[in-house]
């Protein structure tokens, strides 16, 4: 009987490497530090996934429910890796619930953490309440609420999203693109134009990065079929009047200042490493790349690889990452972890 | 006191007093030059649907601002200022002031169509040209432009007598846009067709024009055409919250002149 896989993190990737692997025969434990599965779509109550259009606790529900009633995973919530030593195929690691699980590789699936708004300051979040993030209305038109002024719950007849509030910004040591905040916010301009008809929405953007086929079904319908505006502008700060957020910037296109009024701002956060990578980092021995994110090998060799032999990484935790490519990662990082938990001499006998 | 990079300010937002007293404190002098501020402190979102309710505007709002119908503009070439693109956005982001500083070139578009070739996300910019300019009309912003009064003057005597008598437009749009009709292009052309001597044709010049032939059992055609032409116009006077509609049909009498019976 070989050894099982540990897989930390139960958000998309984690479930699917732990769906492949049952799939396969292999056991695996399902290691998740909060007390349900589903990671940031079920965590932060995400409304209509991209690009399926179904809704999170639908599509992630669905992966959690084939895996919490599959009997090759243990699945162990409210749990933590304390400790993690041992070689490939050889593992041993301590968990916060006192009992130590042997393993014969890991599968990192530790995810991001949201960028905090706070931390830009100028663009009045946490100051003024009808600023909120895109998770914040993700949460408005999943529990049914719908989208409203959180001051006094009023429709918005004019919400600006702003783009790259976490991201592309040295100013705050924030360098990458977190790749699916633009197919996000056009995704959440449609939804709103749908709920709300005399809501105006306004994008502002730096480069819209709505890659590959996101092209036409988040960038081209939110304009074409929904009157969404893009407006190229960084903006410098909000501020409030009355009941009025004041939106200051300069649209580049007219090369002129600008002080619009509008009754809500959304930001577009983008994906911070995970605030416990500096942990992770230590209690299993991998490298973190220049970023902060879990550093992982090049494609060509072992799939999903980190610094560390055995130990392999998935999904969000190791870059900006879409949920399907994450559940891609998941499914692709349990065949190398498979090869190893059949063990050296099974491999050689092929 | 020089203004410092006073070539990036517009002439009209530069006021100089030469005489100026704020609040008690005599400013008179070189301190009295103000620059007027250049901020755009809203949105007039009525102006794109407008537009879009024109024929030829209904697809402003599909742009993305690449520039290919600017890139490809016939007249650009020979004004720079003539810039479709920059139109576009002004009206999607209604900055009406910006738009109106170029209502007297906007009508300039030659229809060749590069920009309909070129656009990629088939905004159709040439009918934005088109819708724009109908509607600074429409608005009263710029005067009717003479190829509008012609195209009112040969579409109004169509539905009229369902005929179209070239002496009689010709005349009309003279008197319309306040031309002498002894131009020396006209007289020139008249000399030369009495040299050749299209007699019939002169001839029917001057019956269709003092007699005012129409197509016989018109009445009922007149009536549907012009009933489609009036809902038309009031769709889009009401797109525009204008009232007043204007029977085009009409316009091809005189004031007091009464319709014969057909």
């Amino acid at each position: 009987m070989s050894k099982p896989v540990l897989i930390v993190g139960g958000g998309p990737a984690g479930l699917a490497a732990a769906h492949s692997l049952a799939t396969i025969g292999q056991k695996s434990i399902l290691v998740e530090k909060e007390d349900i599965l589903g990671g940031a779509p079920i965590l932060s109550g995400y409304a209509r996934l991209v690009p399926s259009n179904e809704w999170a606790k639908d599509a992630i529900g669905g992966m959690v429910e084939r895996v919490e009633n599959n009997k090759l995973v243990t699945v162990k919530t409210g749990t933590k890796v304390d400790e993690f030593s041992g070689k490939p195929g050889n593992f041993s690691a301590k968990l916060s619930d006192g009992k130590t699980v042997k393993a014969a590789a890991s599968i990192l699936c530790t995810g991001f953490t949201h960028f905090d708004s706070v931390n830009k300051p100028e663009w009045g979040f946490g100051t003024f309440e009808n600023v909120v993030t895109t998770t914040q209305v993700e949460q408005m038109i999943s529990t049914g609420q719908g989208v409203r002024c959180p001051s006094d719950g009023r429709k918005p007849k004019r919400v600006a999203i702003l783009l790259c509030v976490g991201s592309r910004d040295r100013q705050i040591g924030r360098e990458w693109c977190s790749k699916i905040c633009c197919t996000v916010s056009a995704n959440l301009a449609m939804e709103i134009r749908e709920e709300l008809e005399d809501c105006h929405v306004y994008i502002y953007y730096m480069d819209i990065r709505t890659f590959g086929l996101y092209e036409t079904a988040y960038y081209w319908r939110s304009q074409e079929e929904f009157k969404v505006k893009y407006i190229k502008s960084r903006i410098a700060e909000v501020t409030q009047k009355d009941d009025k957020l004041i939106v200051k910037g300069e649209d580049t296109l007219v090369k002129r200042p600008i002080t619009i009024p509008f009754d809500m701002v959304v930001h577009a956060i983008g994906m911070d490493p995970n605030v416990d990578n500096m942990l992770i980092s230590s209690i299993f021995g991998v490298d973190l790349e220049p970023h902060g994110f879990l550093g992982k090998g090049n494609a060509y060799g072992e799939i999903g690889a980190t610094s560390r032999p055995g130990v392999f990484v998935a999904g969000a935790a190791t870059s900006p990452e879409s949920i399907d490519d994450s559940i891609a990662q998941g499914h692709a990082a349990a065949m190398s972890a498979f090869a190893l938990a059949q063990g050296p001499s099974k491999v050689a006998a092929e | 006191m020089p203004i410092h990079e006073e070539h990036l300010i517009r002439p009209e937002n530069l006021s100089t007093h030469d005489d100026l007293i704020i609040d008690g404190i005599d400013v008179s002098g070189h301190w009295s030059t103000f620059i007027e501020s250049r901020v755009v402190t809203d949105y007039n979102e009525a102006i794109e649907e407008e537009i879009s309710n024109l024929p030829g505007g209904e697809f402003i709002h599909r742009c993305w601002q690449c520039g290919s119908c600017t890139n490809s503009c016939t007249v650009n070439a020979v004004n720079p200022e003539f810039n479709p693109r920059y139109w576009i956005y002004l009206i999607r982001m209604g900055m009406e002031s910006e738009l109106l500083r170029d209502k007297d070139i906007i009508w300039q578009c030659v229809s060749c169509n590069k920009c309909t070739y070129a656009c990629p996300r088939d905004v159709f910019p040439e009918g934005v040209m088109k819708a724009t300019a109908h509607w600074l009309e429409l608005k009263g912003h710029t005067p009717k432009s003479p190829s509008t009064i012609f195209d009112e003057i040969f579409t109004g005597q169509v539905v009229e007598t369902g005929k179209i008598e070239e002496g009689r437009i010709l005349r009309s749009f003279f008197k319309r846009t306040g031309q002498s009709l002894m131009q020396d292009w006209v007289i020139t052309m008249v000399q030369r067709m009495i040299a050749r001597l299209p007699v019939k044709m002169l001839f029917a010049l001057g019956w269709g024009g003092v007699f005012k032939p129409r197509t016989s059992q018109w009445a009922r055609a007149r009536s549907a055409i012009n009933e489609y032409i009036v809902e038309k116009e009031e769709d889009h006077r009401q797109a525009l919250g204008l009232d007043d509609l204007v029977d085009l049909a009409k316009q091809e009498l005189s004031p007091g002149e009464t319709r014969p019976a057909d």
